[in-house]
């Protein structure tokens, strides 16, 4: 529309315009005079409601305005509009009666606004113009805004930095990407799993250098030189179980009781040695009863408990009686029965801690199942879900829900507020319930396998109930001989006395000349058998008791050496099997490690894209900002200030200060420009307009604000109208202003509307807007109208003539 | 002719603002006119009659108010007499005036320019002594309005502006086209634009 002109205009009973008057516009400039209530603002008014349906000035004055547009006493009027494009007509059309107004065609709402706002000047605004821009605020409503807004279309800018906004707050981002809290959660809970297996492994680890430690002290102390590693397990475990020392310990053993019956032949041949021969023949008379009365006394009971012991103990090798060996039995039984006692011992302890440990079990995986059901039946949406409804609540204001209309009411189910809240404390609770619950299940899950890896070492312990019985039997048989031995001890130590002195009596007077060969026999005999056993002979000075005392020390020693040295093994074995169950469990705890872990660097991965992609919004949304603010300030500072400082010095080259705006360096869509005055020769900051202008120049600024608007916007209509625009201008102003109106009709295409109501300014202007070339054209209208007639428009349309006056002194 | 710089620096100004030179003196209803130097607009401006006066030297006694004010109102009653449409803009050009030139504003428009610093040749002796000229005289000069930004629909060099801002390397080219498409939908669309493409990167699933 940027070419169409006002054509004509046909206005009856309209405001203060009584009858009807035809008023053609069709000319580049028209130029309206009349006195003070001749209707010139009742015509400009009438070319606005014509066209937009709405007088805007006296809607701002009186919203109920359109009752009082009908001429006082008319019954009906009506506006006619046409305006000419290029030779296409167009028609507007208004009628006016007692009760309103009404508009049967207008312009389209962007022109209509581009009317109202940049085109036509009414009377009342002028002097209000510097006042609304001057306390225009930020708001998208305010005038300079709309005046961006007109200008540069920032809409799409406006659109990115609001819908980008929520990116500010992660609790916003999270409302608008509902997958945001559910991998955060996910993260958390793989976070903690990676800790938990961690943790585990940790102490799995320590667990096995403990071992790997104990065990390598073990090795060392049987004697093994193998290093002590996870990968050398097999190979220790063989050789612990190597029989070698337990053959060794037999050995000993053996030699100990033959070293035992050496001393007990040497002991007797000593003690022989000392009796005299002449009491030898009664006494063995006498030692022979003795013995006889004892024997049938005992002799049965302890020939029993001899094969007993013989049963029990075969490698102590009996020979006939007991006699002797009591002590030694005893020693041999305890030992063996301490043993027995710690196998069932253990045994029980095991068995009892296999069951207690299996329930345990049990319980732990059912505690999985259940916290996995648990889980299962938990949304993961749940935190997202009460955060929307959280939201939603604030739009329940009665039972019907705000979503599906349907009145929870009939339910009777209490309000349906409280239902909502009631669903978005369960859902909260919920959310965070699934990290508790996630924390339980990695706590439980190691719980499980560690009573896995118990059961498993309890089982490679375990013995057949049979073999328990079995050693619970022989341990009772043992005991049972230990006691009875013990019971007869005295009485088998009697018998023994009694038969030793019937033998040694019996035998005194044989052995009396074998004593010394005997005794010389033992000797050797002790001697060899210290050959035999790795040790010194016995030296030449070396009694029988220091050589055997010493040999049996010896003996001893190598005993509990050996014993010892099984019991590591027995200790190392058992070792070597919690090894092996660790290395187990390492390997399945580091599985799962990784897996987590792989999920959690997913996780983490997925957040930081995401958190990457944010802040590229951010800065989207941050350099929307900067765009704005520069292409705002541009359009400030190079366009709106230097078109209203050209134009205003144009009117008023001698006012040293010039109006502008100065946009603050702040943030932009708080646009808040400030009106100044700038010294126009030095670019000084001065104080406002209102305090730097007189009133005339504050006229000046205002109407040249208003052009400067109308000149910075695209053309979307090429129109100006002012309505008496110079009422405090001087005559200088005037001439310039004429001066103006000119450039702007003739080099800007602007068909110019002006109504003024002093005669010799009229016809100053008339004079000054003359046609100044061929195509050039003005209408003068003269509105008149006596007390009690109708208003009549006179028409005038001067002609472009060529000026002919100045001719040169040739 | 020896001109003033002043006077020539004006003179050369106008000529560039499309006036053209008159020969002076010039001849209206028979009689004759001398000033320094007249000039004349043509199209919109052809009816602009421009009167040089040098109140520096003193040409035909310029020097003083009532002088100028004597002769400018003859040629008015001349015009008058001639029916001339001709608008009369006298231009004080140099010294002030010794007198009162008030009421020359009654019979014409009338523009001062003072001493300004103006070299031999006519030329302001630098951009700002220009404008200074300029805006003394800018009623004459034809208004140049700068390029408006129009831009309708809010498509264009807003968003170009934009995209150019941001380096390929600051933010994600699809997320951008994403964002500038959503853009022309309003702020809600722009919203879902974004959520969408930050669900994307939080999806777990593998991506090929």
């Amino acid at each position: 529309m940027s070419n169409v002109i006002l054509k004509e205009l046909d206005v009856t009973n309209f405001r203060s315009i009584r009858g009807h008057v035809h008023v053609p516009l069709d000319a580049k400039v028209v130029l309206i005079h009349g006195e003070n209530g001749a209707g010139k603002t009742s015509l400009l008014s009438a070319i606005e409601y014509g066209l937009t349906g709405n007088v805007l000035a006296l809607h701002r004055a009186d919203p109920e305005y359109a009752k009082h547009l009908l001429y006082r006493s008319a019954s009906e009027g009506k506006v006619t509009i046409k305006t000419d494009s290029d030779g296409e007509e167009k028609r507007f059309d208004a009628v006016f009666d007692e009760k309103g107004a009404h508009s049967r065609s207008r312009l389209d709402p962007k022109e209509a606004s581009f009317f109202s706002e940049r085109v036509y000047l009414p009377q009342s605004l002028l002097s209000q113009l510097l006042q609304i821009y001057q306390e225009s605020r930020s708001d998208a409503d305010s005038p300079l805004a709309k005046f961006v807004g007109d200008l540069l279309g920032l809409d799409r800018l406006d659109a990115l930095e609001a819908g980008l906004k929520p990116l500010g707050d992660v609790r916003n981002l999270r409302k608008v990407v509902e997958s945001w809290s559910a991998v955060e959660i996910e993260k958390d809970r793989r976070e903690q799993f990676v800790s938990d297996r961690t943790e585990a492994l940790t102490s799995i680890d320590q667990t096995m250098h403990l071992s790997l430690l104990e065990l390598k002290a073990i090795c060392d102390g049987v004697g093994f030189k193998d290093q002590v590693t996870p990968t050398t397990l097999n190979v220790i475990m063989s050789e612990l179980q190597s029989e070698g020392d337990e053959k060794q310990y037999d050995e000993v053993l053996d030699r100990q009781r033959s070293l035992g019956s050496i001393r007990r032949q040497i002991a007797s041949a000593e003690e022989q040695s000392a009796q005299p021969i002449s009491r030898t023949e009664a006494d063995a008379a006498t030692a022979r009863t003795a013995f006889a009365e004892w024997e049938s006394v005992n002799g049965a009971q302890i020939e029993k408990l001899r094969s007993k012991i013989n049963e029990l103990l075969p490698s102590l090798k009996l020979s006939s009686d007991l006699f002797g060996l009591e002590k030694e039995a005893v020693e041999l039984l305890q030992r063996e029965h301490q043993q027995l006692i710690g196998q069932a011992e253990q045994a029980r302890r095991d068995l009892r801690r296999t069951v207690e440990a299996q329930r345990e079990l049990d319980a732990t995986r059912q505690q999985v199942i259940i916290i996995d059901a648990e889980i299962s039946q938990i949304s993961a949406d749940a935190g997202v879900l009460a955060s929307a409804l959280g939201e939603l609540s604030s739009y329940i204001k009665s039972d019907v829900c705000p979503v599906c209309e349907r009145d929870f009411g009939e339910l009777h189910n209490g309000s349906l507020n409280e239902h909502v809240q009631r669903r978005i404390i369960h859902l909260s609770s919920s959310a965070a319930r699934l990290l508790t619950l996630g924390k339980s299940r990695g706590e439980s899950q190691q719980t499980v396998s560690r009573l896995e890896i118990e059961l498993e070492t309890l089982s490679g312990r375990k013995i057949a109930s049979e073999t328990l019985v079995a050693i619970d039997r022989r341990s009772a048989l043992v005991g049972s001989t230990i006691a009875e031995l013990q019971r007869v001890g005295p009485a088998i130590a009697e018998g023994a006395a009694l038969r030793a002195n019937d033998v040694a009596f019996r035998r005194a007077a044989s052995d009396l000349q074998a004593r010394s060969s005997v005794v010389m026999d033992a000797r050797a005999t002790v001697s060899e058998f210290a050959v035999l056993v790795g040790a010194e002979g016995i030296g030449p000075e070396e009694g029988f008791e220091a050589a055997i005392a010493r040999l049996e020390l010896m003996l001893r020693q190598q005993a509990e050496q050996l014993s010892n040295r099984l019991t590591l093994r027995r200790k190392g074995l058992e070792l070597t099997e919690s090894i092996r169950s660790d290395i187990k469990r390492k390997t399945e705890a580091e599985g799962m490690l990784e897996a987590d872990t792989k999920e959690l660097k997913r996780a983490t991965k997925a957040l930081q894209n995401a958190q990457a992609l944010r802040i590229q919004g951010q800065t989207v949304r941050d350099t929307v900002d900067s765009v704005r603010s520069a292409i705002i300030r541009r359009v400030f500072n190079d366009q709106l200030n230097c078109v209203w400082r050209d134009l205003f010095v144009r009117l008023a080259p001698s006012e040293p200060f010039v109006p502008a705006f100065r946009i603050p360096e702040a943030e932009t869509r708080q646009l808040q420009p400030k009106l100044i005055t700038v010294h126009r020769d030095t670019g000084e900051q001065g104080g406002t307009p209102g305090a730097m202008l007189s009133a005339g120049n504050l006229n000046t600024a205002a109407l040249t604000l208003f052009i400067a608007l109308h000149l910075s916007v695209s053309k979307v209509l090429p129109w100006l109208i002012l309505d008496d625009p110079v009422q405090s201008m001087d005559d200088v102003h005037i001439a310039h202003f004429a001066a103006l109106l000119r450039t702007l009709s003739k080099e800007h295409g602007r068909q110019v509307i002006i109504a003024v109501h002093d005669r010799q300014l009229f016809e100053y202007l008339r004079l000054e807007l003359s046609p100044a070339f061929y195509d050039d054209s003005l209408v003068t209208l003269e509105l008149i109208r006596g007390p009690r007639s109708d208003t009549h428009c006179v028409p005038d349309r001067p002609e472009f003539r060529e000026e002919t006056a100045l001719l040169a002194t040739a | 002719m020896s001109q003033s710089p002043l006077i020539r620096a004006i003179q050369e100004r106008l000529r560039s603002g499309g006036y053209q030179d008159l020969p002076t003196p010039f001849r209206i209803a028979g009689v004759d006119f001398e000033f320094t130097a007249a000039m004349r607009g043509k199209d919109g401006r052809a009816l602009d009659l421009i009167l040089l006066i040098d109140t520096t030297t003193g040409d035909f006694g310029d020097r003083d108010a009532a002088r100028i004010r004597q002769r400018v109102g003859a040629l008015s009653r001349a015009l008058d007499i001639t029916e001339s449409r001709f608008v009369i803009t006298v231009i004080l050009a140099g010294a002030p005036l010794l007198g009162n030139i008030d009421t020359l504003t009654e019979t014409c428009r009338v523009l001062y320019v003072e001493g300004l610093a103006i070299d031999v040749a006519g030329i302001p002796i630098d951009e700002r002594t220009k404008n200074l000229l300029e805006d003394r005289i800018r009623l004459l000069l034809p208004l140049d309005l700068p390029n408006p930004v129009a831009l309708e629909g809010g498509s264009g060099p807003a968003v170009e502006q934009l995209i150019r801002s941001l380096t390929p390397d600051a933010v994600d080219q699809e997320l951008l086209r994403a964002l500038i498409e959503a853009s022309k939908e309003g702020e809600s669309a722009v919203t879902a634009a974004v959520a969408k493409e930050i669900g994307n990167a939080l999806s777990l699933e593998d991506r090929p």
